[in-house]
């Protein structure tokens, strides 16, 4: 047995440290002085849509600032050559990326994205709540769960580093330590949370819209969660398999991913499966925020409806063909590098549809440039300029160049930033109200989004010219004379731009809380059914049920001065009960990932059977067997 | 069953559906890696270790509680409670054997030396064959909690209810088995 806290802590551990101790105590004040108890209690059983996104948001904008206080390490570190700052070299500085990538996309991006879904998508369709409230809470725990798990491997000075991609053998010969087990656990608990949500939200979009609202009357932003859940059901259940054979590889002595009968290229194969269709899962559901608000603060319907759809499903099916445009360097052959290179090609055709459509709604419109907006038109050109570089980065025969160089960071970044984070923020500014019932400034977040913006451009345009001049990604060093100095500077003081910007976003809220600016049901004149609701929106919606005749069905009874048509037949829901078992659920994740990361049988043991217990108590004690009356099975 | 149970039984239903949609790609990922893997160029090989007579042994307990379980469901809709008990009993104790003959198969390997390190041969036989016992075992725990809420004595349509959604799941189980036998074990036993 070997106990995690043990030997020799690094000053920016046991910083971690005492950050952690200030901030928990300066919490623990605030919710003891304001009586906050109650009402964490009451999110701890929560199975409302709405609350469960704002947790979703919540924890993953918490994960999102570890995240860019790592981005920000190692750009200090590249700031000057051959640079000594900190700890922040050489296996720190491979943490320090490692945790940067994972958290950014699993912990950070896809939570938020999923807290968006979780409060818009049940009110745009005029559902009242998920199909299955409680499955709903349980995907949530799970993903906090992974996500404190794979956290804390950092305050035991054990954070793993080997890249967000795990290649093997660097994550299973070259480091038997518990490093890499706090990624394949943490992973592989919060996916399995995404993937029962994915499945709940289809649920959801299929079976539960408002009566009249058919699925070509839907707005964009539940198409694209639609699509964005079946691609998650495809992609994520590969990374599961693929973390559980790398479990077994790890820890029981298989040998699929090293050895002379394994082969390190199978890890990328099925990793990429995963990692490729995970890209348009993070980009689809900023498309369809970005497509609800460019409507609406244009007041024009959206242009070309139906191309939008199909647009959306061609990014979703073509997202799962690509997945080896990642490996052009491994040795695939000729034929398979053309195969994926033109796939990859294609991407672009829907995605170029999809930006002239949007170019096209604002023509003529009246726009109002808010805060939402501003976020959706920083996207357009930002987003466009990614692309380019994805098209020159999938002619197979260049990639052999740009491989591995800062060309490549620049290019994802460009991508998942234009649509994911600018996506998050917009959808944040945009349901605020939905959310919180407060309006958030406008003033700041226009001073939130010009910094970020500009922060974004200034960090990495400046990694193309890095690295088509030879920086490698992953290196913590370069040296003065290699033309490479005045670039990463750049890139540095904008990636504090960005920083920056994000206190803008904190004094936001801080402002918004303190004077709680009343939103109404419809502050921005919106167009679609979740305006019609009470902000925020409140646990029993929809009373009584609108019936949908169009698209935009809101916007139009508003301008012909008719009230909304309702209806009180309205298909059933089940009940949202409260219940702690969700929570429970996760902490003993948690525990059994530590019982699995150090080997501690016993309390993987006990943990997993506390895990089938909750299971089963679940089954034989649901809310539904107590509220409803009916003929019993016997007597 | 009214208009209400008929439709939230159908969201259960289309959910738990795509839940074994999952599943299968699990499986279906785990069955490739078999299939790479096997024969390894050393250590033990399948055609040694199978064993027809433990095969159509287990074979025979975890297939027929397919049926055994349709029967149960049959006599609970027809109203006949202890035929239905005695169906469930039936699935109950057969997926027990076959758990049984499959934990000792395991044994049996693990003990002559061939565990998940021998070769990756028995690494992605453990990994696929391992994962759809530990199936069986949930669906153990899965018939226990029917017991115990025939004893507490639900609603008549909730417990069809769990009752359908349990069956989907025993004969996805079922259906991953026969596919185990093809791919695993026939080709090396005939």
């Amino acid at each position: 047995m070997k106990l995690p806290i043990v030997g020799f802590m690094p000053s920016d551990v046991i910083a971690a440290w005492i950050f952690t101790f200030v901030v928990g105590a300066i919490i623990t004040i605030y919710v003891l002085k304001r009586r906050k108890l109650p009402l964490i209690w009451d999110y701890m059983r929560t199975t409302n849509h709405r609350k469960i996104g704002t947790l979703y948001l919540l924890f993953g904008f918490v994960f999102f600032l570890r995240a860019g206080i790592d981005a920000l390490l190692m750009r200090s570190q590249l700031a000057l050559p051959n640079n000594h700052f900190w700890l922040i070299q050489g296996e720190k500085y491979n943490e320090v990326f490692t945790t940067h990538g994972t958290i950014m996309i699993f912990f950070a991006a896809m939570p938020m994205l999923l807290g968006l879904m979780n409060v818009a998508v049940p009110l745009q369709i005029g559902a009242r709540d998920l199909a299955f409230p409680y499955l709903n809470a349980i995907g949530f725990w799970l993903f906090f769960a992974g996500g404190v798990f794979f956290n804390l491997s950092f305050f035991f000075n054990q954070a793993p580093s080997v890249g967000w991609t795990g290649y093997a053998p660097l994550s299973t010969e070259y480091t038997p330590g518990p490093n890499t087990n706090f990624y394949v656990f943490g992973v592989q608990v919060s996916g399995l949370g995404t993937i029962l949500t994915a499945i709940n939200l289809i649920v959801t979009i299929l079976r539960h819209r408002a009566p009249g609202m058919k699925l070509t009357r839907m707005p964009l932003f539940p198409w694209a969660a639609l699509f964005t859940s079946w691609l998650i059901l495809i992609a994520f259940t590969v990374l599961a398999i693929a973390l559980y054979l790398m479990m077994f590889e790890r820890q029981f002595g298989a040998a699929f991913f090293s050895g002379d009968e394994g082969d390190p290229v199978y890890w990328q194969h099925l990793f990429w499966i995963f990692g490729h269709p995970e890209v348009y899962i993070l980009a689809l559901p900023a498309f369809g925020i970005f497509s609800d608000i460019i409507t609406t603060f244009s007041k024009k319907r959206i242009f070309g409806y139906p191309a939008m759809v199909v647009s959306l499903a061609l990014i979703g099916f073509l997202g799962l063909m690509v997945w080896a445009h990642h490996m052009f360097t491994v040795g695939l052959g000729a034929m398979a590098n053309t195969f994926f290179a033109i796939t990859t090609m294609m991407i672009a055709i829907p995605t170029g549809v999809k930006v002239f459509n949007w170019l096209f709604t604002m023509r003529g419109g009246i726009i109002r440039f808010t805060t939402p907006m501003l976020f959706a038109l920083g996207f357009i050109p930002s987003f466009v300029m990614g692309g380019v570089t994805g098209v020159m980065l999938s002619v197979s025969a260049a990639d052999f160049q740009y491989h591995d160089t800062h060309f490549v960071v620049a290019h994802f970044h460009y991508v998942i930033i234009s649509s994911t984070i600018l996506g998050i923020f917009a959808g944040i500014y945009y349901w605020f109200p939905k959310i919180t019932g407060y309006l958030l400034d406008e003033k700041l977040g226009k001073w939130h989004f010009w910094l970020f913006l500009f922060g974004f451009h200034m960090t990495f345009l400046p990694m193309h010219l890095t690295g088509l001049n030879g920086m490698q990604r992953r290196a913590y060093v370069y040296y003065a004379g290699e033309g490479l100095t005045a670039l990463n500077f750049t890139s540095t003081v904008g990636a504090f731009l960005m920083g920056i910007s994000m206190l803008f976003f904190f004094w936001n809220l801080y402002k918004t809380f303190r004077f709680k600016p009343i939103a109404g049901n419809d502050p921005w004149d919106g167009r679609t059914l979740e305006w019609t609701q009470a902000s925020p929106s409140p646990e029993n919606t929809f009373e009584p049920m609108p019936v949908v005749h169009t698209s935009d069905p809101y916007w139009f009874a508003k301008k012909s001065g008719h009230a909304m048509i309702t209806t009180d037949d309205v298909r059933p829901m089940p009940p949202s009960p409260q219940t702690i078992l969700p929570f429970l659920t996760g902490i003993l994740m948690i525990s059994l990932s530590f019982g699995m990361v150090y080997h501690w049988f016993w309390l993987a043991v006990l943990s997993g059977a506390g895990v089938f217990a909750i299971m089963f108590i679940r089954n034989v004690s649901d809310e539904r067997i107590k509220m409803e009356k009916g003929e019993k099975i016997h007597e | 069953m009214s208009e209400y149970e008929g439709a939230l039984l159908k969201d259960k239903k289309i959910g738990f559906g795509m839940y074994l949609g999952v599943e299968a790609i699990m499986f279906a990922t785990l069955f490739t890696n078999y299939i790479i893997f096997t024969p390894s160029p050393h250590g033990p090989q399948p055609g040694e270790l199978f064993e027809a007579k433990s095969l159509i042994l287990s074979s025979f307990f975890l297939l027929s509680s397919s049926f055994t379980l349709i029967g149960a469901e049959r006599f609970l809709s027809k109203g006949k409670k202890l035929g239905f008990l005695i169906g469930l009993g039936i699935t109950f104790l057969f997926a027990a054997i076959f758990l049984g003959l499959e934990v000792k198969e395991f044994y049996k390997y693990v003990s002559e030396g061939n565990g998940v390190s021998a070769n990756n041969f028995m690494a992605s036989y453990f990994v696929l064959v391992g994962l759809h016992a530990a199936h069986v075992a949930f669906g153990l725990g899965w018939m226990a909690a029917l017991f115990t809420n025939w004893m507490r004595n639900i609603q008549k349509h909730l417990y069809h209810e769990k009752l359908k959604i349990f069956s989907y799941y025993w004969h996805f189980v079922d259906v991953m088995w026969v596919v185990i036998i093809l791919v695993v074990y026939l080709r090396f036993l005939i």
